[in-house]
């Protein structure tokens, strides 16, 4: 037991000189580690108040689809069920046409003043309807459509469309900025690796001296694969901060929305925090998946 | 506690540098590999030391087979053998107490371990007041001497010295040679030391073995060496 102390404290103790030692080159790959991870930050920032953004749309987002005034309750359980096998629908709510008056009356006259209750005491003209929440990539023109075709609808509407297309063109903003933080991370990863190898150069003649004497390849890995994560640890301290401090700073700026009310900002906390460790993380991750492959390929028995 | 069985070594490149080597090497003997350069030496020392695997034959160092032995276990086997280098190979940048623990640092030894083993070698190799030297303000000698020593640390039941005088003047030769003498007799150490040096050889009588382009032409127990030319 504690032999694999000492040993997890070698590791530790070579992996910190190694930076030390080489610490010109390390700042240079835990740079490219910050700028990779800064985009990373924004791109998490973005992505996740999107989804949120989607998630709220979604909710207003309907088709609303009403009954010719002579459908009975068979012929409501028939387009129900219909409506349904619709691709795109996830689920429908039904309402009464005297339901649909009251709402009406409430958005149109909710103080009683233009007296539309008495007007329409005896009959109202409101249909019966169905409201259609659909799924967040349907197509709403087509849903509507469709629910057109089924007989016994009399009229079908939906709203909420320009909101769709602005969510569809901010998605496609986040398809390129994940190709971009893909090609980053990669970028980061090569330089990581190379500051590794340069190091591995550097010490051949150790590591030379290391199998001469028999010490096992992943004592000899080790005290590397620390160095990469510590390199990947020292490129995530900037990003990090920018992410706690830029998305509070931001979130307090804007009051916390994006333009208006219908957008309203990820709270900051412990967003900022969630953001943190997945940005520690894939410094770390960096580091080790850089390092441990650099190593791998110079430590081969060739035999 | 190690032999050779009808070793044959062919590299890829086709060079044949063992032919049906056969011999056998009891603990604690003290041998020399002599032969001119090209003849198989090194390859010889580096199918003991599990570098190399043999193309034919079997290499069996303390009941282990080494030409089969699975890359994983190589570094375990491997700290059974010390090894020596005609270039001394010690690390420029820590002291010569530092050379000898790093050693013994790579392998995990506790510190308080490492410190006691560490002085013990240097008495051994007579360098006792020159631990927070570095290797540059030695000599050539001296050098020798800590690899030697950190060759040593890990207590291996063999130490294999390619050319370990190679570099040194005849002088500094002679006192290398009875430093490994010295600890072939106090350590129980089995020795194999390649050489060129005829006059060593001679003057430090030893069973000898000799090789020429890859065969094993003479092995003489009672020592001695007589050129053929
Ligand atoms: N790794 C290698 N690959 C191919 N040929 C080699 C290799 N090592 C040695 N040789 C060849 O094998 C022969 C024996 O070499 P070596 O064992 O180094 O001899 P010595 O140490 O006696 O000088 C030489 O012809 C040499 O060129
Ligand atoms: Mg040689």
């Amino acid at each position: 037991m504690s032999k694999f102390f000492r040993r997890i404290g070698r590791y530790f103790r070579e992996g910190f000189w190694g930076v030390v030692r080489h610490f010109a080159m390390a700042i240079s790959s835990a740079s490219a580690v910050t700028i990779t991870l800064t985009l990373i930050s924004i791109f998490l920032m973005f992505s996740f108040n999107l989804d949120q953004f989607t998630r709220e749309i979604e909710g207003t987002v309907q088709v609303s689809a009403t009954l010719n005034y002579d459908c009975d309750s068979e012929d409501e359980t028939r387009i129900r069920s219909a409506i349904l096998n619709i691709a795109g629908v996830d689920k429908v709510t039904y309402k009464t046409s005297d339901e649909e008056f009251d709402y009406f009356v409430q958005m149109y006259d909710a103080d009683g003043k233009a007296g539309l209750r008495e007007i329409y005491a005896d009959q109202h003209p409101m249909h019966a309807a169905y409201y259609i929440n659909v799924t967040s990539d349907a197509d709403l023109k087509y849903i509507a459509e469709e629910v057109g075709k089924i007989e016994g609808i009399y009229e079908t509407s939906y709203g909420g469309e320009g909101a769709v297309l602005l969510m569809d063109a901010l998605d496609s903003v986040r398809y390129g900025g994940l190709i971009l933080v893909g090609a980053l991370s990669a970028l980061a990863i090569f330089l990581i690796s190379n500051t590794i190898k340069l190091t591995i150069y550097a010490r051949n003649k150790e590591i030379a001296i290391m199998r001469a004497v028999g010490a096992s390849n992943a004592d000899i890995r080790f005290p590397f694969v620390i160095e990469g994560i510590l390199i990947g640890i020292l490129g995530s301290l900037i990003p990090v901060g920018l992410t706690i401090f830029g998305y509070i700073y931001l979130y307090q700026l804007l009051g916390g929305v994006l333009l208006t009310q219908m957008w309203p900002l990820i709270p900051a906390h412990p967003f900022v925090l969630y953001l943190a460790a997945i940005l520690v993380i894939a410094g770390v991750s960096v580091g080790l998946v850089g390092s441990f492959f650099s190593v791998t390929k110079y430590l081969r028995w060739k035999r | 506690m190690l032999e050779l069985k009808n070793v044959s070594k062919t590299y890829k490149n086709g060079v044949n540098a063992l032919h049906d080597v056969n011999l056998r090497i009891e603990q604690g003997e003290f041998v020399y590999i002599i032969g001119p350069t090209g003849s198989g030496k090194s390859t010889l020392i580096k199918l003991l030391d599990g570098e190399e695997v043999p193309t034919k034959g079997v290499v069996d160092v303390l009941g282990i087979n080494v030409g089969k032995l699975r890359h994983s276990k190589v570094p375990k086997y491997r700290r059974n053998i010390g090894v020596v280098f005609q270039d001394f190979r010690l690390l420029e940048r820590k002291t010569v107490f530092e050379n000898i623990a790093f050693a013994m640092e790579v392998l995990n030894e506790p510190s308080r371990v490492i410190r006691k083993r560490v002085r013990q070698v240097m008495n051994l190799v007579g360098l006792d007041d020159k631990g927070n030297a570095f290797p540059a303000e030695l000599s050539g000698g001296q050098q020798q001497r800590v690899a030697i020593a950190r060759a040593i640390a890990n207590k291996p039941k063999i130490l294999i010295a390619d050319e370990p005088t190679g570099n040194l003047d005849p002088g500094k030769s002679d006192e290398i040679m009875m430093l490994l003498e010295k600890i072939n007799r106090e350590e129980g150490t089995t020795i194999l030391m390649v050489t060129h040096d005829t006059v060593l050889v001679n003057k430090h009588r030893k069973r000898t073995l000799v090789l020429e382009a890859g065969y094993l032409v003479a092995d003489m127990v009672e020592g001695g060496y007589f050129s053929h030319e």
